[in-house]
Order: structure tokens, then sequence, then C-alpha cells
């Protein structure tokens, strides 16, 4: 009989499909944490929210959505002092936040095993930059392990709290997005007793108080655990050895890419080489390099990234005196995705052993056809807000997206959902780097360029995240900027986690501790703040054009829950029994004999909903509402410049109404 | 060892990650199977390219199971390395056309979304003619389906349209896994009722 919920109940002989992130979570799970924490972040975000969701199943679990990672990390330094095993993820650029934490990390050490997870995203197809946060560890020293799989996610993740207590360091597990959201089968291990998890922190000034001398002392102390760990990772079995046959030449590799490798071996047939396989890519053991390079005269390192394995082990190569020669990014790309085909590609080309047929012709033949078609970008979701916002802020700049003209406003850009503003249609955006950087850095454009004025964006998880000093700097040293909080109530794009402008659950329940933006937005010295529907957006527009008249900082919430928030809590609502208290429907319809094809609701504005149909008579085509997308936001209904957008609402006794007027029927 | 590689292609919210869950749920009875795959995943937003990638894995012995260079699965598939590729938008077909080979079977739903690109004027849809006339070019098990216009005249809704593409699958494909164990899955979870009429229907297209 299968158990239900297996990742709370799950025990040793149980197996299940589960996804990379939750089985990190699994793992900590198992290996007893008390504290969950992460900013959210893709692709990490399952990480911390399948155990969110699940707390209330699991005995002495605290997870938490920090307003940030420095925060996040903190709360996890806390609690491992606290004698509570913790558990803090995020995403690759988390880190960058996160960093001050990390570098004192191992200064001070752990108490309690202390794991942060990382989900790194290489391609960028989540993220504005594609960091390798291994990099990170020469300097913090938190010794890094890759799981190369689902099983390794989880047994890795309960394994590293054991080696996070025994070295005193905190443990960076490596996740890229490919095993983040990699499904598999996992089997599954016990979990430890849960019952005697309870916190008890004991002061240690001599770890704790980290300054002056006690700083340096700590220094000392963190470089010796650093050489136990080397010491402990020759034998150990994180690191594992394949032998291959008479070969002169040994592969080394880790993660996912290990398992992109012996894939390629497989697919190539290729069996005769010797291979290592790092668990822990930081630190590496001389020991065990010098004990696998024996024998060999080439080695190559398969990896992603900028080669910091081949960094390290070019380095180790050096001071044992090896002869041999060490290949690595010659053969793989140092920008990108490493994937499965460039991994069989670059063995293939340093072996000089061609592969399959197949293979060579689909790459070709992608190759060929790849050019030629249209590109497909994420765009904002049916009725989402966002759209409404740019359509006003482009409107409200005299700006239309089909001319070619320069825009003389600067508009920054900032990280979630609406970052899909500066792809087109709407190329909304002139720069776009790290959380809050849009208003850092506009707010000194603002200074000294004054013939332009500038935009700046920001949601409101992002602003919460990190904006609140950067408004009030602004406000401080007079920059002249609007400031446009696109507050949808949730930090959307990483799959809907509360954030302080939440009102409602998706239950329908009241968020006990909702902040008043508009308040908090006045206390830091702004005078000009409104509150706005971004879906009325004559009105929107209008305002941001005035807005754009000021002096100094003004800030205007376009205020509007995500539409997808929206129709999930009403579907739950409806499910749970509640009575539908409309009193009729109502839809929106193009005639067709009032449309003269203008695109400002098709091109302009690009509601996915609107669609070009043939007509079968004439052979032409048409602009047509789907009904079945359509959810009603009524913003193409309102700028339709021809009026040919009508709203046909449906009354429960039967009358039919056009835009607010009563029309007779016969059925 | 025997390998069953299956691409899922198409975009954002039309279910394609649920697609390979069911798939790879129903691959859990045996000890010497293994299955893996990853989802390249969008935000939540809509009309991004999403694929994901079913990737079953049998073992002939508990040796073979236990042989580091046979046990260890890259979560990709390799280009021409699909045994069946399913596309759920006619255009993304040719996007996922680098995983076929001669012997692989395509199975795609005809209903276009047309990119913004396409929207501005800047390039032009293809033609389905042309889609077909590309892939046939590769292999010649190609079936296509109006699968939106079927999901809506049957269920009144577009939700239905994945698991109708995955018993299009069962029907066309030689899939090495049990249809009763998806019966069985489906049967379990949301809307079992539809699900189950919608691979029914599916299987009989
Ligand atoms: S805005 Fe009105 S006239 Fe213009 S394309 Fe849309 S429906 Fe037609
Ligand atoms: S009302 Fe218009 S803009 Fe709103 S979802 Fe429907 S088609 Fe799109």
């Amino acid at each position: 009989m299968a158990k239900s919920n297996l990742f709370v109940n799950g025990s040793e002989g149980d197996k299940a499909i589960v996804l990379g992130n939750e089985a990190i979570a699994r793992g900590a799970l198992e290996a007893g944490i008390g504290y969950a924490s992460m900013y959210p972040g893709t692709p990490a975000s399952e990480i911390i929210a399948v155990l969110d969701k699940n707390k209330k199943h699991v005995e002495n679990l605290y997870t938490e959505f920090s307003l940030n990672e420095h925060i996040s990390l903190h709360g996890a330094i806390g609690a491992s002092w606290s004698g509570i095993r913790s558990l803090c993820a995020m995403k690759n650029v988390g880190l960058n936040v996160a960093s001050e934490p990390a570098q004192f990390l191992a200064y001070t050490g752990v108490k309690a095993g202390l794991v942060v997870a990382i989900g790194s995203d290489p391609g960028a197809p989540s993220s504005s930059n594609e960091q390798d946060d291994r990099w990170y560890s020469l300097h913090t020293y938190m010794p890094v392990m890759e799981p190369s799989n689902i099983q390794e996610a989880k047994d890795f993740t309960k394994d590293a709290f054991d080696v996070s207590e025994e070295f005193s360091f905190g443990i960076v597990l490596m996740a890229p997005s490919r095993l983040c959201h990699n499904a598999g089968a996992l089997r599954f291990g016990n979990i430890r007793d849960r019952s005697n998890i309870k916190g008890d922190f004991k002061k240690d000034p001599e770890n704790y108080l980290n300054l002056f001398s006690f700083a340096v002392k700590n220094h000392a102390k963190y470089l010796k655990r650093n050489e136990l760990l080397k010491k402990y990772l020759i034998e150990s079995k994180f690191n594992k050895t394949v032998n291959g046959g008479s070969s002169k030449i040994g592969f080394i590799s880790s993660g996912v890419i290990y398992a992109h490798l012996m894939e390629a071996f497989d697919i190539l047939g290729i069996y005769e080489h010797k291979i290592l396989k790092l668990g822990f890519s930081f630190p590496i053991s001389d020991e065990l390099i010098k004990r696998f390079f024996e024998g060999l005269e080439k080695i190559v390192i398969v990896e992603e990234a900028e080669g910091f394995l081949e960094f390290q082990i070019k380095k180790i190569a050096y001071e044992t005196g090896f002869k041999g020669r060490i290949y690595g990014k010659e053969f793989f790309s140092r920008t990108g995705e490493l994937t499965l085909d460039e991994v069989i590609s670059g063995v293939s080309a340093f072996l000089e052993k061609p592969p399959p047929a197949s293979f060579d012709f689909a790459v070709k033949k992608d190759r060929e056809l790849s050019d030629k078609l249209p590109q497909r970008s994420g765009t904002f979701c049916i009725g989402c807000p966002h759209r409404a916002t740019f359509y006003s802020i482009l409107k409200a700049v005299g700006f239309s997206n089909t001319e070619e003209k320069e825009r003389d406003v600067v508009i920054a850009g900032d990280i979630g959902c609406y970052t899909l503003g500066l792809l087109p249609p709407y190329n909304a955006m002139d720069f776009l780097t790290c959380m809050n950087a849009g208003l850092s850095i506009g707010q000194a454009i603002s200074k000294f360029d004054k013939s332009k004025k500038v935009i700046a964006l920001v949601g409101d998880s992002t602003f919460y995240h990190s904006g609140i000093p950067v408004l009030l700097n602004a406000v401080q040293n007079g920059a002249d900027v609007l400031y446009i909080i696109l507050d949808n109530s949730w930090t959307a794009m990483t799959g809907h986690q509360k954030t302080p402008s939440t009102q409602k659950d998706i239950d329908g329940k009241p968020s006990s501790n909702v902040l008043n933006l508009k308040d908090l937005v006045k206390s830091l010295g702004v005078s000009y703040v409104k509150s706005l529907d971004p879906n009325s957006v004559k009105r929107f527009s209008a305002q941001i054009k005035s807005a754009l008249k000021e002096p100094g900082v003004k800030v205007l919430i376009a205020k509007r829950e995500c539409i997808l928030q929206e129709i999930r809590r009403n579907k739950s609502l409806l499910k749970n029994g509640a009575k539908i208290t409309e009193t009729g429907e109502s839809l929106y319809e193009i005639q067709k004999s009032r449309c003269v094809k203008c695109n400002e609701c098709f091109v302009e504005l690009a509601c996915p909903a609107i669609i070009l149909k043939k007509d079968e008579d004439t052979g032409g085509d048409y602009y047509y509402i789907d009904p079945a997308s359509c959810v009603k936001c009524g913003v193409c209904y309102e700028i339709c410049p021809n009026s040919a957008i009508r709203k046909v609402e449906f009354d429960l006794k039967s009358e039919l109404k056009l835009d607010g007027k009563s029309l007779e029927i016969t059925v | 060892m025997k390998k069953f590689n299956i691409a899922i292609v198409g975009l954002g919210g039309q279910g394609i990650i649920t697609m390979g869950t069911v798939m790879k749920n129903a691959a859990l009875n045996s000890d010497l199977q293994d299955v893996s795959g990853s989802e390249r995943r969008g935000g939540a937003q809509r009309e991004g390219y999403v694929e994901t990638f079913v990737k079953y894995i049998f073992y002939e012995n508990a040796a073979e199971m236990n042989n580091p260079r046979k046990s260890m699965h890259s979560p990709m598939i390799e280009s021409g390395g699909a045994n069946a590729l399913i596309s759920l938008e006619p255009l993304e077909t040719l996007r996922g056309i680098k995983y076929l080979n001669k012997d692989s079977i395509v199975i795609f739903n005809k209903t276009p979304y047309i990119p913004i690109s396409v929207r501005m004027g800047k390039t032009e849809y293809p033609e389905i003619s042309f889609i077909v006339s590309e892939l046939q070019k590769i292999t010649k098990h190609i079936y296509y389906y109006d699968i939106d216009a079927i999901s809506l005249e049957k269920f009144n809704s577009l939700t239905q349209k994945n698991i109708i593409a995955l018993g299009i699958l069962f029907a066309k494909a030689d899939i090495p896994i049990d249809r009763f164990a998806v019966e069985s899955i489906l049967a379990e979870g949301k809307g079992a009722e539809n699900n189950l009429k919608a691979f029914a229907l599916g299987l009989n297209l």
C-alpha cells in the first residue's frame, strides 16, 4: 500500500518520483533539520516551498521566507548556534547578498550542521547572470558538495550536516537548474527522531566574538579545519574513482556534468578511461589528485562555466610535480549551459571518436533550422496587471513599440515577473542587472543627465528585499526620479510566496501582518505618493504624465493583485462552497465590422487572449478575443480607439447588456 | 541496458510538466528500472518554451545497475536520441526536431500560438505543411491532430489536451510501460474522471 505524502512519511524501502529540489529538502528532513529559510529564487524555490507546505505535518520544523538572503543565512546561523540543524536555500545570485554572513561563517564556525543549498542557473534561463558560486569558496572556505542525480541530491544533503558538524563549516550544496528541476526516482531513507529538536544557545565567545585578534585566531583555526577536511576527503565516499583499462587518459568531473559525461561515454561506446568523480569540488585533496594521476599522461577536466576544478587541479598538478598535460576549457565552453550534447561533442573531439550518425545529423538539422524559426519569449499572463502598467508607461512617455524612435526617458528595470517588460513588444527597460539596481543606478543618472526623465521600476517583493534603503538614499540625496512600485502582493515569479503586501492568502484568509506600503513610503520622506489600479490604463497613464512633471522623488504604487492568485483564490473559494455573489457573466468581443486592425490591442497591449483568426469567407484575417483564455480584465476594451471592442453582459435574468445598455433579445 | 527516451515540448501553461510526471510515476514498480529527466521551466509566466524529458532505463541485471559506467544518467536527451517526441504546439515541434532520429515517433498538436515576434510582423509563422515536410526529412512516423479543438469539443476546456496527447502516444508508440499504470495514476489524481476519458480518447484517435 502506498503511504500518503511520502515526502513527510516515507522511510527506507519507499520510492517516489521527486524533483531534485524536493530531494534536497527531503535529505535535510532526514538529517533532522529544525530550521529552513530562503528568499525565493528560481531554480531553488521548491527546496523551501515543499518544507513550508508540509510543516504542519512535521514536528519541530520552522520555515521562513525571509525578506532577503542576507537575513536568511544569518537566520540559519542563529539556529545553528542554538543547536538546531539548519538549511538555507537561495539561487546563485542570492549568495552575493548573503556573501557577508558567508564570509564570517568559516571564522565563527557552526554548532549544529548548517547547509546552504544553492540553485545555480547556467545559461541563465531564469537569472540575470550565470555566476558560478563555487568560486566564492576560495575565500569563504565553505566546502562545496555537488550531487550528480536525484538520489545523491538527497543523500549528499543528509550527509552534509554531519560533515558540517565534524569540521565546523557551513556546507554549500550546489545544484544547477538541471538538477533542481530534474524529476526522477528517489529511494528514501529514515528520518531522524524529531521529538528532541530544541534550541539551546550556549555562549562561545572564543568563536562567536569575531573581531581584532580573535578574528585573526579564528582565521588560523579555519585554515586548520580546512586541512583536516582535505585529509578526510582522500578516502571519503564522496569522491569516487572509476578504474579504466590501460589507457593513459583520465577524466575528472563533478555534479550533473559527471552524469552527462557517463552517458556520453556510453553513447560513444567508450569504457576504457579512468574517471574521478568529485563529490566535493572544494576543497580538493592534493593527495587524492596525486593518486589519481598515477600512470596517467593526459587529464581531461569536464565541467561547466569557467573552470573552477581546472583552476584548483592545475595548481595541485604543479605542486605535486605532475608531468602530463591537463585539458579542460579548450574542449568545453565557458559560457552557457554545458549540455549533454556539448559533453558528447567535447569528448568525441578530444578522443577523436565520432559520435553516432544520428547525433551528427540531428545537430546539423537543428543548426540549419534554428535561425529560421520565429523566436518565442515568455510574456505576461493573460490579465496580468504588469501588462497594463507597461502599456500605461509607454503611452505616458509617448512611445509606441512599433515606431523606431528614441525614447527621451530612461526606464530602469529590476528583478521580478515585470522584468519581462524588457522583451518585445514593450522593450520598456534600458538596463537590468541585480536586485534594486534600477533605482540605485537610475537616481545617479537623474543627477548627471538632466535632459532625460528617469523612471525606475520595482516589484513589491524586490522593494522589500533591499529597496527601502535605496529609496531613502534617493530622497536624502535629492534625486529626480519617478519610482513605480508594481505591487501585485506576491513574489510571483518564483511560485507566489507571500510578501508584506499580501492581503489575503489563497484560501481567502486575511494576512495578520499586512504592511501599508503607502505609509511606509511616506515615512521615508516621499511627499508625492499615489496608489492606483494599473488596469485603469487611461487614469494611470495620465498620472504618470503629471508625476513626471514634478521635481524630486515621486512614487506611484501600481496596486493590483497578481491575476493568477486572484483566479486561484476564486476557484478554491468556489470549490469550498462559497456562494457565487455575482449576478451576471460578461465577455469581451471584437466586432469584426468595426475593427480597423490598428493594432492597439494586438501589438501595443499584446494580450495573448487576442488572436488572429482566418476568415473562412474572405480568406483574410481578423482579430478575435478567445473566450476560453480571456480573463475579462477589460483593459483592451478601455484602450480600443475605435470602440470596436464591446462588453457583453449576461444578466442572471437573461437580459443581455451591451456596453452597459440593456438590449431586448429573443431566444 | 535498454533506454526509452521521450521529449515533450510546448509552451508554459500547457500541462507539459504534468505529462512528464505522470509518465515517470508509471515506471516505479520494478527494481531494475530507473527514470530520470529534467524540465525546462519558465517562471510563472506564459508562452515561453518549455520542455521536459522522460528517460526510462531498464537494466539487464543487478550487476549492470551497480556498474558506475551504466548507472549514471544525464537528465537530458542527446540530439537524435528521442524514441518519441510530443509537441503541444506546431512551431515548437521544429524546436524539438533536434531530438529526432529516423525511428522516432512524432506526435504534435496543430493549434498554433502566435509568438510576439510574429504579432509584430517581424517574422512569419511556418505553415503546417512546412513543419510536416521538415519532419519527414527525418522520420516517417508523424501524427498530428488539432488537440486543442478536440479538447474543447469534448471537455469544453483546454486542460485535457496534455492527457489526450498522452493517450495518442500510447496508441502510436511502443512504450515500454504498462498503460494500466498510467491509468491508475490518472485515476488517483485530480480530475480523474475527465483525465481517464481524455486518455481513452487519445488512445483511439
Ligand atoms: S484596438 Fe480596436 S480597432 Fe484596434 S485592432 Fe484592437 S479591436 Fe481593432
Ligand atoms: S479583457 Fe481584453 S485584455 Fe483583458 S484578458 Fe480579455 S482580451 Fe485580454
